[in-house]
């Protein structure tokens, strides 16, 4: 990323102020919970490392232990990703879990896309499907189908929570990332309920444009995942994540006038399975 | 200028709605409105479900005027889009995935919320109204603290949709002797309502008490709405269109939920206009793609050449005009089977009805026989007349 002094002096008014916003979302509760209580969730992606930098932050600054952190393994990730984070949990000095829903790729015989049969997951990944409405006999392995996100994402993600005792965990969500953000809070409340343990979701750069993460890339030097050089934009599984303008860094695209998520697939297959649920299917 | 706001009530029969003349108590708030609101009382809409209804009512055109849809397509004006250009603040807040951004409805929108990407109960795959609600306050708040800018708000309520699980709280509201649990709510709505059975006609009462006890339940939404209005002290500045998308069958004809059909349970939609100072029971015959006109009208804006219809206001220039509807299989093939596809055209009380796959009429006097169970398209002298009107349709873009 090339960055020029004046460039940087002229971004740093506008973006020290966006990140004094989430400095004191992120003390503020760091006053409310405990350390060992806290998580952040990482993927690699430019809105969770940000996210985990400005932690760091204030981390460094007040002289406490940064919380854990915790990444799902999809079992589709990119190497480059994987590469990325490996270096910085080791710069940082991170306690980094890798969590994967193993009982799933050994169902699906370590290969995407191979037939996975419910009857061959156990009991907790069943009573997952059951609790989404899926009701079919098998589905095919792909970590951002339904049902592949939910049993590779969602699930994980309950079951950290559960088994390290998290109240509270830092998520790098963005108000202007969808539409359906709009309205989001700095604190989510997620009530228990069947197979999910009360927590509390903090969205500490949820104020960030798209744009504005880049520009606190430029202005403090955050490191990033190489692949948003080449032109992708927003990461997830490998397969499902397409280069939005191949060449072209993620920072000099035209951000505002076209969508960040395109070749995202989750979006339909959400669709479909409130359509099937509905009846329609 | 006054700021609109429709309100879309998904599946809501016109005659649960005290209104409308129920007798059942289900409706006290929407029925308060009924003195400060003209009431439509001969209305279309353009389709008997969510799919083939919401083109006419958010882009005043019709289901198949771009043969078979994939999302919404791109040369239909959303109401939206129109007003954005004005400079009127646009806002959406529903929970219907045929609605969703993903199907391209997020054209024209300042705020769009189709609730796609939260999570929501495993066995009711919508967005409560009561959430809804929370989400249009805050923004309503924000909205009317950041400026004196009009705006256009479009607020959809999925409560009285199947599956027909209503919370205890309702259930008590409307009848206390109902013990059925959850679960056996879910198997009426799986092995009855979803299997299209019925052969027991005590299931049937049972999922239609059901469903009335969603109709009491988005009553209360709607009244804590027009309370977060009052609060701000904005509803003296607001018009609100309160309508349907589409009813719901309950062996009337035969099934049950909303298929393919086009009788009045399904696509005789409740109309109500509050809050121009106009009141009062309308009898012309309108259609849903005439909402959105209305809404332009309203805004004080030029016409639309792009939308069908035309604007319900100021009543004494509506036209004299006939209505029509038109559907396909949604349910007999994956993405639905556009080759087993049906029209209807009102006009005044004579309705008729063609099947296009299987060739067959039928036409009903709604003046007569308000339950379309007499089928005078062999006898009546104006079935030759109707038929001229709708065979147009049929088919169009077949080349």
């Amino acid at each position: 990323m090339k960055v020029t002094e004046q460039e940087r002096a002229e971004l740093k008014p506008e973006v020290d102020k966006l990140v004094e916003k989430s400095k004191e979302v992120i003390r503020d509760t760091f006053s409310k919970y405990k350390i060992e209580d806290m998580a952040i969730t990482w993927t690699g992606g430019k809105d969770s490392t940000l996210t985990l930098w400005i932690i760091r932050q204030v981390c460094l600054e007040d002289k406490i232990q940064i919380p854990k952190a915790m990444t799902i393994d999809e079992f589709d990730v990119f190497q480059e990703i994987h590469d990325f984070m490996e270096k910085y949990t080791k710069e940082w000095n991170l306690d980094l879990e890798w969590c994967r829903n193993d009982d799933v790729v050994k169902a699906a015989g370590g290969k995407l896309n191979n037939i996975v049969k419910v009857k061959d997951l156990d009991e907790r990944n069943q009573a997952e499907l059951k609790r989404i409405g899926f009701e079919e006999d098998s589905f095919p392995f792909e970590a951002e189908s339904y049902t592949g996100n939910h049993l590779m994402k969602t699930v994980e993600f309950n079951k950290y929570i559960e088994r390290r005792n998290v109240k509270a965990i830092f998520q790098g969500l963005r108000r202007d990332e969808q539409s359906a953000r709009i309205q989001d809070d700095y604190y989510e409340k997620k009530e228990a309920a069947h197979l999910i343990p009360e927590h509390m979701r903090i969205k500490p750069i949820l104020h960030f444009s798209e744009r504005q993460v880049w520009k606190a890339y430029k202005v403090y030097g955050i490191p990033y995942c190489a692949l948003y050089e080449q032109g992708y934009r927003s990461l997830g599984a490998k397969t499902t994540s397409a280069i939005a303008e191949p060449g072209v860094p993620a920072w000099e695209q035209d951000l505002e006038h076209t969508t960040e998520r395109a070749g995202r697939r989750q979006d339909k297959e959400q669709m479909m399975g409130r359509l099937r649920k509905l009846g329609y299917m | 200028m006054k700021n609109v706001i429709l309100l879309t009530l998904d599946a809501i029969r016109k005659d649960v709605l005290g209104v409308y003349g129920s007798t059942k108590g289900l409706s006290p708030f929407i029925d308060s409105l009924g003195d400060e609101s003209l009431i439509f009382t001969k209305g279309q809409t353009t389709g008997p479900y969510t799919q083939a209804s919401f083109p006419g009512i958010l882009t005043s055109s019709y289901y198949l005027d771009y043969g078979k849809p994939r999302g919404l397509a791109p040369e239909r004006t959303l109401i939206s889009e129109p007003l954005q250009k004005a400079g009127i603040v646009t806002a959406g807040f529903h929970s219907n995935p045929y609605c969703s951004d993903y199907l391209g409805w997020n054209r024209g929108w300042d705020v769009f919320y189709d609730s796609m990407e939260d999570e929501v109960e495993p066995r009711i795959p919508y967005i409560r109204g009561d959430i809804i609600n929370t989400k249009v306050s805050n923004w309503l708040e924000l909205q009317v603290k950041g400026g004196n800018r009009a705006f256009f708000l479009w607020l959809h309520y999925m409560d009285v949709h199947e599956p027909y699980m209503p919370e205890r709280k309702y259930v008590d509201m409307v009848d206390p002797s109902l013990t059925l649990s959850e679960d056996e709510m879910y198997d009426l709505f799986e092995n009855t309502l979803l299997k299209r059975d019925v052969s027991d006609p005590a299931k049937v009462e049972l999922l239609k008490r059901l469903y009335e006890i969603h109709v009491r339940e988005i009553d209360t939404y709607t009244k804590e709405f027009f309370g977060f209005l009052e609060k701000l002290g904005i509803l003296k500045d607001c018009v609100v269109i309160i309508t349907n998308d589409h009813g719901d069958e309950f062996n009337e004809h035969g099934g049950i939920s909303h298929d393919y059909k086009m009788y009045s349970e399904l696509i005789e939609p409740p109309l109500l206009i509050y809050g121009t100072e106009q009141s009062g029971e309308v009898d012309k015959l309108v259609s849903s793609v005439d909402i959105a006109p209305t809404i332009i009208h309203l805004f004080g804006l030029e016409p639309v050449p792009a939308f069908k219809g035309h604007s319900l206001l100021p009543l004494e220039d509506y036209p004299e005009k006939g209505a029509f509807s038109e559907a396909f299989d949604q349910r007999s093939q994956r993405g639905g089977d556009i080759e087993k596809d049906i029209y209807c055209y009102r006009e005044k009380d004579l309705k008729i009805i063609y099947h296009a796959n299987l060739d067959k009429w039928e036409m009903y006097d709604l003046k007569e026989d308000q339950k379309e169970q007499n089928n005078i398209v062999d006898t009546s002298s104006a079935a030759e007349e109707l038929k001229k009107r709708l065979q147009p349709m049929v088919r169009r873009w077949v080349k």
